[in-house]
This record gives structure tokens, sequence and C-alpha cells, in this order.
């Protein structure tokens, strides 16, 4: 029995004496692998998205592949529910590879800020949960995450129609003018169009203008939208459905009543 | 006369040469855990607060266990404290290990390791170290009463 009980010591030895040099030298290994993160870039798309960019190098110059490396990315309102969410995964990078990667998000303005419109006319704050994980040597689970606020401007913040000009244009129809004011706080420019529809009180059609706007980031803008409308069909009060059409995003109608 | 004499310098020998293994093994393995923790675990000390208090309560009750088990070897009591070690390396990494899943909180990150694989091997060398312990104190109960009855 002595012989048996000796071979299962030498058995545990050795495994014990594996078990600890690869835990080791897998924890080891990790100071030679090196993440680079780039400078994050923002670009348009056709469709009025816009697409984030963060380019990730990764250099093994480890002991050991590293599997199952993801970055997942999830950006939320105040009140923790999702605006959009992405991930970037390499399946394994082999010891001594440099790999390099471009880790996007997709932000479709258009539907984010015509299911919230609080986006286009209030600041806002929007957080970041940025998850890092991979597998060491393919076999220990690590994951570091982290999570950010950044200030979210609105770019049509504090949006007002003022007081309404009328003046007669001819014996059917006056001359309406509807003085806009708003400032862009967001990191983009605003160009585009603002189309204004005035409606009585009876619901029906009044008339419309629309007007060419260009708002540089961070500026704010007065104008105007001069159009006619038809005398017998003006009512003390009634409403203003406001379009915007722009490159980054299209919303409307914005109801705002007058009277 | 002369044979008390003689038994009691045999018996002195004895003790003498346990001490002097149960020092060197103690030593050894004192000097091996040094070498480790300068070679690799001092830069992860860094970044884990608190590990090196762990490594050293660890290292300082095992080889408490190695010298205690070495000075009452040809004894039944060297094979508990055998058991003993390998059931205190078990329960030490469970609890230390907080279940596999160790998690470290910088600032507003946070580290999450997974050493459930990891815990699970160990545990199972553990345990088979504790039969062989176990197996031990059958064969040396079970010669001694195999001299006996001789």
């Amino acid at each position: 029995m002595r012989i048996q009980i000796r071979m299962i010591g030498i058995a545990t030895t050795f495994f014990w004496i594996f078990l600890i040099a690869f835990f080791v030298s897998a924890v080891y290994s990790i100071k030679d692998v090196h993440f680079d993160f780039g400078e994050p870039q923002m670009s348009l798309t056709a469709d009025n998205e816009i697409v984030f960019s963060l380019p990730v190098t990764i250099a093994n110059k480890g002991f050991y592949n590293i599997g199952s490396f993801n970055i997942t990315t999830e950006i939320s309102d105040e009140k923790g529910s999702t605006i959009t969410q992405n991930s970037t995964s390499i399946s394994v990078i082999r010891r001594g590879e440099e790999v390099n990667t471009t880790h996007t998000m997709t932000i479709n303005t258009t539907d984010l800020f015509q299911s919230a419109q609080k986006y286009l006319f209030n600041d806002t704050e929007l957080k970041i949960n940025e998850k890092v994980s991979m597998k060491i040597a393919e076999m220990i689970p690590v994951q570091v995450s982290t999570n950010l606020s950044i200030a979210w401007g609105a770019p049509l913040y504090n949006f007002t129609l003022r007081e309404t000009e009328y003046a007669a244009y001819n014996q059917t129809h006056l001359r309406a003018v509807v003085p806009i004011s708003f400032e862009n706080h967001a990191f983009f420019d605003v160009a585009g169009t603002i189309q204004i529809r005035m409606y009585n009180n009876a619901d029906l059609f009044v008339g419309e203008g629309q007007t060419v706007i260009e708002v540089s980031q961070y500026s704010s803008y007065n104008g105007y939208v001069e159009f006619y409308v038809l005398m017998n069909k003006m009512t003390y009060s009634g409403r203003f459905e406001v379009y915007f059409l722009t490159p980054f995003f299209n919303y409307g109608p914005l109801v705002i009543p007058y009277g | 006369m002369a044979n008390r004499k003689n038994d009691f310098k045999t018996n002195l020998r004895q003790i003498t040469f346990k001490a002097l293994k149960a020092t060197i093994k103690g030593v050894l393995f004192y000097a091996l855990y040094f070498v480790l923790w300068i070679m690799f675990l001092a830069p992860a000390a860094e970044i884990i607060p608190g590990l090196q208090q762990a490594v050293e309560t660890f290292v300082m009750v095992y080889v408490f266990l190695i010298i205690v088990g070495e000075l009452t070897s040809g004894t039944i009591f060297q094979y508990f404290f055998d058991a003993a070690k390998a059931l205190f390396v078990v329960c030490y990494l469970v609890l230390s290990l907080n279940g596999g899943m160790l998690g470290v909180n910088f600032q507003n990150v946070s580290l999450i390791v997974d050493l459930r694989l990891f815990l699970v091997v160990a545990m199972l060398l553990s345990l088979l170290g504790f039969a062989r312990s176990v197996l031990q104190a059958i064969n040396y109960m079970n010669e001694k009463a195999e001299y006996t009855r001789i």
C-alpha cells in the first residue's frame, strides 16, 4: 500500500506545481499585454446615424493566448433606460500577436429624438457603461468595467416661438411673422429647415411657412418664419405645428398653442 | 542502566533530527514563498489590497502545520496534521477567494476575476491530499497492528 500512497503523493505534488506555475505565469503574463485605446472619432452617415468609433490595439506579448476578448459599451439616460448598446468581440488573440480593431456604436438621431424629445430641447446627462472582458490563457475570465457620465447638450435648447406679428397683405390674406429663438448646446452644427404650420381652433389649416437655419455649435439663434394666412380662417387661438428637417435629424410635429 | 542511557541518546538524536528536518522544511517552504512573492506576486499586491496579508497568514499557518507534522512524524498525529493541512488549504482557498469570484474596485473602475475553475482544481487536489493522509493513517495503524501481533 505504501507504493500506491507514495504515487498519490507524487501525482498530487506534480499537479500542485503545475497548477501554481500555470496560475502564476498566467497572472504574470498580463503585464505584457498592452491595450491602447485611440482617439474616439465621430461621423455621420446618410441615414441620420451618428457613428462613434474607438480604435483599439491589443498587443499580446504574454505567455498565453487571450480568449473571448470583448468590449461592450452601453449608453443610457439618467433613469437607466438604454439608448444604445454595442459589443466588439475577438475570439482569440494569440501570443505574440497584435490585433487592431474598431469598437463602433451607432445612434439613430431621428429615432432617438422622435422617441424622447427631451434630448432635442433639454440638456441632460448620459451614462456610459464600459465593460472589457477576456479570458487570460483562455481559462481565467477577467472583467473590467467603469461608469462615466457625459453631458448632453440639446441642439434646440429653450426653443421658443414668440408673439406672432400680423400685418395686412391684401383683402384676403394677412402676413404673419413668427419669431423663433433657441440655443444650440449640441456638439454639432444645426443646419436645415424649420417649417411651421398654423391651425385655428377648429383644426383648419390656416397657413404655413419655413426658414433655413444654420446655427453653429454652442451658439444661439434668433430668426423668424414669415407666411401668409387666410384672414377668414383666423381665430384668436389655435396651434402651430413645427417641423425640423436637418441632415442630423428630422423631428415633428412639435405642437405649440397660440392665443 | 547502559540500555537506558542508549535509549535516551537515541531519542534525543531522533528528536534533534526531526527538529532539524522540520526547520529545513519550514525554511525551504518560506524561501519558496519569498521567491514567488518577489518575482510574481509583489506587483499584484500593489493592485489588490490585502493580498500580502492574506498570503502571509496562509504561509504562517501552513509552515506551522509543516513543522508540527514533521515533529510528530512516526506517530499517528503526523497524518492528522497532514489531513488538517489539506483541509486548511481547502477552507482557506474558499474563504480567501470569496468562492472563486474576486472583485476589486479602484475609484469607479471595478475588476472582477473569475477563479472558480482554479478553485475547483485546487480543492480537488487538496481533497486528494486529504485522502492520501487518511490512507497513510490507515496504513500506519495496519502496520502497527501487524507488528504488535508478531
